[in-house]
């Protein structure tokens, strides 16, 4: 075992048992993409470090109600999720997301000249400006799917929404982003 | 052209998401044990609230004493039933006393941004423990320790005879809580200009805000004798099995 990652019902079963160590390795592990979900359904940053601070409190509190057997992730962005609807809710405000990209090329990536990584450059800028200005609902379902690489079964939960509803709103949202990808290919 | 799911995914892993904070969930054992936990920004201006009214309500002093504490952006509270420590694990004496990592006063001072005070009447410490976050404050804090001096006696509750322990803080919003039991004694003092507390009478907790004005709790190790000061930014904790003409000694000397 040693060198491997404990997995996740080993980790619950230990942090349950009120082994602190295991419960702050959950939260190492998901941290990141906890804040991230926050921060694609609240749209600030600081409230998504709220709602994911406050969430860890209220998954680490609800440990004992987690259920054997079930998978982990999902369960915490349900609470991440909730927790940052429930932020944006009661503050009365709504920030509109607006996802950036980063400047420069991958690690890993071939090195490409000036002019075709300005052009690529400029092509995923107007994809993501596409993107944000979906619907709410259809930016939501898209930047969890494919941004958060989240699976239907964590989507569903952090959208709040049945696992085929995510499959249909999906299907439309990208039905949607296709069309304006094609209309901006043909102006 | 690829398919749009291909271009999307390839998006998402160029998309400049807000960093992720360092502290999420801060942990100790004993503050996740108590239920102690660290609270959004939100929460901590209502707890400032509601310790400033608990001091009102439950300690009597003058108006001006309690307005002379909060200057200090110090808060301190009562309570009938202070907390019960769970037993600290054995071993070393850092591990022990969850002072962070054992380093050098050099190593320690590489790693901040502020000076280090040491009380000269003391000398060099005998050890120096560095706890950054996320399992230390921000700003991160530092302890010196004093295993044995010939005139201050080990104390029973931490086995060394004197903890200077030091963290930063924004100055307009820091405060320092002590949960102070029914026996605690507590005075102002000025201590080479510093305004400051001797608390004695009885172990008690200790928290604080640290430099970003979240709150941070100690582990439920409970304090002895303990004079704090407001070092120029840097709230200065001074404990042991000492007087109080003792730790204003140790206080005045920090340089």
């Amino acid at each position: 075992m040693e060198g491997r990652p404990e997995d996740d019902s080993r980790l619950v079963a230990r942090a349950q048992r009120g082994d602190a160590a295991a419960y702050e390795e959950i939260v190492h592990r998901y941290q990141e993409v906890a804040f991230r979900t926050a921060y694609v359904i609240a749209g600030s940053a600081a409230d998504a470090e709220d709602a994911a601070q406050e969430a860890f409190v209220k998954a680490y509190r609800a440990l004992d109600r987690f259920r054997a057997g079930s998978e982990l992730r999902p369960w915490l962005l349900r609470i991440v999720a909730n927790e940052a609807r429930n932020r944006v809710r009661s503050s009365g405000r709504r920030h509109r997301l607006e996802l950036r990209l980063t400047e420069g090329f991958r690690p890993g990536d071939a090195a490409p000249s000036p002019e075709a990584l300005a052009l690529a450059g400029d092509e995923r800028r107007r994809l993501l400006a596409m993107v944000n200005a979906l619907s709410e609902d259809d930016r939501l379902v898209i930047a969890a799917r494919y941004f958060l690489q989240l699976s239907g079964e964590e989507t569903a939960a952090t959208l709040g929404i049945p696992e085929g509803t995510v499959k249909s709103r999906l299907s439309r949202a990208l039905a949607r982003l296709r069309a304006k990808v094609e209309e901006a290919a043909r102006a | 052209m690829p398919e749009l799911e291909d271009r999307l995914t390839a998006l998402g892993a160029e998309i400049a998401w807000p960093p992720t904070p360092p502290r999420l969930w801060r942990g100790d054992r004993q503050r996740r044990a108590e239920g102690l936990f660290a609270r959004p920004r939100w929460a901590l201006a209502a707890a400032a609230v509601l310790l400033i009214v608990a001091t009102l309500l439950a300690y009597t002093p003058t108006r001006d004493a309690i307005a002379h504490w909060l200057n200090l952006h110090t808060t301190f509270t009562r309570t009938e039933h202070p907390p019960t420590p769970s037993p600290l694990p054995s071993g070393p004496l850092g591990q022990r006393l969850d002072l962070g990592k054992q380093t050098t006063l050099a190593g320690a001072q590489q790693q901040l941004n502020w000076k280090i005070v040491v009380p000269a009447a003391l000398g060099a410490p005998d050890e120096v423990y560095l706890k950054l976050p996320p399992d230390g404050p921000s700003g991160g804090e530092v302890t010196l320790v004093y295993g044995a001096r010939s005139d201050i006696r080990v104390s029973g509750i931490t086995g060394v005879s004197v903890l200077v322990t030091e963290a930063r803080g924004r100055t307009n919003e820091q405060f320092f809580q002590k949960t102070l039991g029914p026996d605690v004694k507590i005075e102002p003092v000025t201590v080479g200009g510093h305004s400051g507390y001797w608390i004695s009478g009885q172990p008690h907790q200790f928290a604080f805000t640290d430099a970003d004005g979240n709150p941070y709790f100690d582990t439920l190790r409970l304090a002895t004798n303990t004079l704090i000061l407001d070092d120029g930014g840097t709230v200065v904790r001074v404990e042991g099995d000492m007087t109080k003409q003792q730790a204003i000694d140790i206080g005045r000397s920090l340089a």
